[in-house]
This record gives C-alpha cells, sequence and structure tokens, in this order.
C-alpha cells in the first residue's frame, strides 16, 4: 500500500467507515458519499493506486468527460469518520477490500462499516424508502435494532446470478472481526439512471441518527420536493405515464416495453437537457 | 493466499490428475468420473477467496450467513498399482474479464497445485481438455496427447486411439493448449515435472455449445485408465452421451441442408481435419449462428 499523500494530524479515536461506490444503482454511494464530505468538510487522506484492479487499457469517457479509477479516503476527525468513495474494482476484490480496510485502519481503529448500496425496486417513486440491512454479525444486528431497520430478510443467490460487491466486502470484514452492515435502498427502476433523492435521504438520515452527524436536511428535502413536483407534471402532461406509475402504485406489474417508455421518458424529464414540462 | 490440507496422506509415489472446467467439460467430466470411481478422499483445498468472485451468498434474518466460492479441491486414492493424487478446481482462475484462465492468478494457481504434488513426491501430472477438431459428432473422439518432455513420446506413441501433435492432420506438431490445463504443464515443465495433457476431440461446431461432450471424456477415460493400468469403467457415461447427443442430433437437423452436407464429408474422409481451410473457415461462420459462441475452456489450437 503506497503511503498516505496527506496525514491526519491525529489518529482518529474509534471512527466509524462508509463506504460507497460512484458507480450504483441510481448513483445512490457516489451521492451520498459526495453529500457527507460537502457536509462534514471532509479532508482527503489516502487512496487506493489502481494498478492491479482495473484494466487501464484506456480510459472511459461518461457524461462527455474522460473518467479513471477514483478510490479515495475522507475524514471528518470531529466526527469521527471516514468516508471511502470509489470504482468496484474489476478484479483482485479480496485484496482491494482489505486495502480499504488496512489503509482506514493506518488513520483509526475503525469501529464499524457501512456500505451504501442501490437496488432496483421495480415499483413507484410514491412508495415510501424503505432501508434493507444485511449484517456481518449478530452483535451489530443487535446494536442497531433500536433503529428498526430489520426485515428477518432470507436470501440466496439465483441461479445464474453473482453475488454483490457488497456482500464481498462484508465477508472480508468478517474475516478480520470488523462489524459491518450493508444498508441497502431499493430505487425505482425509473430513477435508477437518475437519482433518487429520496433514497439518499433515508440512508443519509440513518447515518446522521447513528453517528451524531448533525446534518441540516434542508437542501437535499428541497430536492427530494423539487424531483417530486416535475414527476407529478410529467404525469399530468403524459397520461400514458401517469397510467403506468399508477399500475405500478396498485401493485401490478408493467411490460418490458412499458418499463423501457416509462424509464425513458421520466430520464428525459428529469435531466438537464430533457423536455421541458 | 494458499494450500489448506486437512490431512496429510501417506502416498508412495503417486501421480497427479488434475482438471478444470472447459469446453465440452471434457476434462473435468473426466476427472470427476476417475475421482467418483475410485471414491477418491478429500485431504485438502486451495483458498478461494484470493482467486475468485463468491459465486453464492446465503442472508438468514439479514445477517450474512455464507458466502461461497468455486472450490478447489485435493483427492488421494491408495491403489494397487498406483497411488493418486486427484485436483479438480469448478472454475479457472484469471486476471480479467475472461472466462477462461491467464495471466498472474492462473499462474499463481498453477504453482500451488504443483507445490502440493511436489510435497507428495508426485511422479507426474495429467491435465485433460479438449481438442477443438474438424471431427464430426458421431464420431469417436481420438485424444491428442501433448508431454512436457521429449523422452516421453516414445511411450506415448504405442496407445490406441490417440495422437501427437504432429500426427495430426495439418498440425506439423504445432499448436498452443489455453487455459490451466496448459498452463500447468509449462510450470510442471519449468520445474522439472513430467507431465501429459489429454485432449479429447471435440467438434469444431460444438465447441461453443453450453453442455458437455461425455463422448470425448470416454475417450480421454479409456487411454487414462491405460496409462495408469487402473480399471476405470467409461461406460458409466454412457447415459449422458446418449442425452447431449440426441440433443446435438435435434440441432443439427436444423443447419441448412449445405452445411450438413459438408459436415457429413468429415465422415468419408479417412482422416479428419483434412478438410480445406476455406471449407473451415466457411463452416465456422456458418455454424456459429446456430450455436452461441462461449468463451472458456482449455483448447488446443
Amino acid at each position: 500500500m503506497k503511503q498516505p499523500r496527506l496525514s491526519l494530524r491525529r489518529r482518529l479515536k474509534s471512527p466509524a467507515l462508509i463506504v460507497g461506490w460512484n458507480t450504483d444503482v441510481g448513483k445512490l454511494g457516489l451521492k451520498v458519499t459526495e453529500y457527507l464530505n460537502n457536509k462534514l468538510d471532509s479532508e482527503y487522506i489516502d487512496e487506493i493506486e489502481p494498478t492491479d484492479f482495473f484494466p487501464l487499457g484506456g480510459v472511459t469517457i461518461e457524461d462527455d468527460i474522460v473518467r479513471f479509477p477514483e478510490n479515495k479516503l475522507y475524514a471528518c476527525p470531529k466526527r469521527d469518520v471516514m468516508i471511502f468513495k470509489g470504482d468496484a474494482p474489476s478484479y483482485e476484490w479480496y485484496k482491494f477490500f482489505n486495502l480499504i480496510l488496512d489503509m482506514s485502519e493506518h488513520h483509526g481503529p475503525v469501529k464499524e462499516v457501512y456500505v451504501i448500496g442501490g437496488m432496483v425496486l421495480l415499483g413507484a417513486h410514491t412508495t415510501p424508502r424503505e432501508l434493507v440491512p444485511v449484517f456481518n454479525s449478530p452483535e451489530l444486528k443487535q446494536a442497531l435494532s433500536q433503529y428498526n431497520l430489520g426485515k428477518n430478510m432470507d436470501y440466496q443467490t439465483p441461479p445464474g446470478q453473482r453475488p454483490t460487491l457488497n456482500s464481498f466486502l462484508l465477508w472480508t470484514a468478517r474475516q478480520r472481526k470488523k462489524p459491518a452492515v450493508s444498508l441497502w435502498v431499493p430505487i425505482p427502476f425509473y430513477l435508477v439512471a437518475v437519482e433518487d433523492p429520496n433514497a439518499q435521504r433515508k440512508i443519509l438520515e440513518f447515518l446522521d441518527r447513528r453517528l451524531n452527524l448533525n446534518i441540516d436536511f434542508s437542501d437535499i428535502d428541497e430536492e427530494a420536493r423539487k424531483q417530486n413536483e416535475k414527476l407529478e407534471r410529467v404525469r399530468a402532461s403524459f397520461p400514458e405515464i401517469n397510467d403506468y406509475i399508477s399500475k405500478l402504485e396498485s401493485n401490478m406489474r408493467l411490460s418490458e416495453k412499458e418499463n423501457e417508455e416509462l424509464a425513458k421518458q421520466i430520464q428525459e424529464a428529469l435531466t438537464p437537457k430533457g423536455l421541458e414540462v | 493466499m494458499g494450500v489448506k490440507l486437512y490431512k496429510e496422506p501417506k502416498l508412495k509415489k503417486p501421480d497427479i490428475i488434475v482438471g478444470w472446467p472447459g469446453i465440452g467439460n471434457i476434462g473435468i467430466v473426466t476427472v470427476d468420473t476417475i475421482r467418483e470411481q475410485i471414491q477418491a478422499e478429500e485431504f485438502g483445498e486451495i483458498e478461494a477467496h484470493d482467486f475468485f468472485y463468491p459465486s453464492r451468498v446465503t442472508i438468514k434474518a439479514d445477517l450474512l450467513a455464507d458466502l461461497e466460492f468455486p472450490r478447489s479441491r485435493f483427492y488421494y486414492k491408495h491403489l494397487d498399482k498406483k497411488d493418486l493424487i486427484i485436483f479438480t478446481g469448478e472454475e479457472q482462475p484469471t486476471d480479467g474479464a475472461r472466462l477462461y484462465a491467464e495471466g498472474r492468478k492462473a499462474y499463481e494457481m498453477a504453482n500451488l497445485v504443483l507445490d502440493v504434488a511436489e510435497k507428495f513426491d508426485c511422479q507426474r501430472v495429467y491435465t485433460s481438455g479438449a481438442a477443438v477438431s474438424l471431427v464430426h459428432h458421431r464420431m469417436k473422439p481420438r485424444v491428442w496427447l501433448v508431454p512436457n518432455k521429449k523422452e516421453l513420446l516414445g511411450e506415448l506413441k504405442r496407445i490406441d486411439n490417440t495422437v501427437l501433435m504432429s500426427e495430426v492432420e495439418g498440425r506439423a506438431g504445432q499448436g498452443s493448449i489455453t487455459g490451466l490445463n496448459g498452463l500447468l504443464l509449462g510450470v510442471a515443465q519449468k520445474r522439472g515435472l513430467p507431465g501429459v495433457c489429454l485432449m479429447g476431440e471435440i467438434p469444431d461446431y460444438l465447441s461453443g455449445a453450453p453442455f458437455p461432450y461425455p463422448k470425448a471424456s470416454k475417450s480421454v477415460l479409456e487411454v487414462i485408465s491405460h496409462i495408469l493400468g487402473i480399471p476405470i469403467d467409461s461406460s458409466k457415461l454412457d447415459g449422458m452421451d446418449a442425452k447431449v447427443l440426441e440433443v446435438i442430433e435435434n440441432l443439427y437437423a436444423q443447419l441448412p441442408q449445405e452445411i450438413i452436407e459438408r459436415i457429413e464429408q468429415r465422415t468419408a474422409v479417412p482422416a479428419p481435419g483434412t478438410i480445406t481451410e476455406e471449407d473451415q473457415k466457411w463452416i465456422k461462420e456458418h455454424i456459429d449462428e446456430f450455436f452461441k459462441k462461449g468463451g472458456k475452456g482449455d483448447e488446443a489450437t
């Protein structure tokens, strides 16, 4: 592991580590970590070099801009929090996850790890967002029981699919006896390509309570309100879209074509260059 | 990263037989059949998390109960004539996005397997895979034998239904073995450990098919049984072979007549592989429309 470029004046006491991925469903990991870094005035303290973990046969271009893998660790000593914001590695996952934990431990004895993850919901945006946790230790599950998170969910990877990166990270943390929880928020499928401030709010408010971050959420609430208004205007302007969303609100399934149409229309309406409604 | 041995059996100059999934699963079906028939006992494994992405997660009541990885296991058996170690891997490790072994991870895996082989004083290493050939699925597959030492050539020449690379039509002794079945032999050569790769012929038009090709595994079983001097009943694969043949015949019947005619010519020529390169290209281009090409495997090319 390379040495940190900047070093904290002192080690953190017993920090919580929050992990979010840049390429998450609904940009959830990216937006939550960016929001936290901004609100907590975090400082960059370390990073993982991309060699060993990414192909590096060139660069990708996203939204007109070159995008290079970036895996950075930030710290907010005041709140005893570290935030890792990174790109999912292409290989050497176990080594990568251990590096995240090693790098964090170098700056303070990490107490708990919180991993952010968005998942696709085949439902309407008017459904209240939920937080679905997966713990790697019964003790942490017990410790977080006061937040009323648990759904006592059972799950097994279906044939032909693979576990998520977050499950692998949780398992790696458990190998090191490090309590960790992945926090999943289901995001309506038609918001996956844009953003979902309501989902971000759901994770943030939990982290705020758990880690005593004392965040003022008025800005993200305003963002959520504006998005809801836009969605209402889309519904009012496009009866077909309104029908689709109404069906979802009635717990009905849409056809694949209807799903695609709804996602396309919403994406166009909610992106800055989208149609005015 | 390493090997976990649950026990250290006392073995007398064993050989090691190694198998990973690949084209037609010819190698892994062969090795698994031997393992089952001789009732080999598991005695260790290579730790998986450094090599593989997990294959399955189990969550119970919100708790991560288990995370399963592809297994890479060692077995052993005392036999009358020879002790045997068997190694089977459920996946081939790779550094990149490809499904078959390549890069540093594959090299590390090959070295770990051979570390165990040398620890138990293995005399020879056998791997098995597919030889993608211009043969017909109704023909009995031959077994291509590729040793990693020149001294083995004489011994291998005398075995029925086998060919050396120099005897394969149009090869002139040249070729390559992709994946771990090849790499392992190379690493064994580097260590001075003799080894042989046994590759069962599979028709080129089935090389991307998503099902095994037990007909070739049967051929490999017969040859390895002869080499090791241990009785292996290859007829145990007859049932699987019949089922797969039925699937192949159904698919084959859907091919355009002109393609069928070209493939049928293979049964008429005394030595498969003698059709022209132009024919080969033509058939491949058309066949791929019927069988989606896969990317995994140990392929002799």
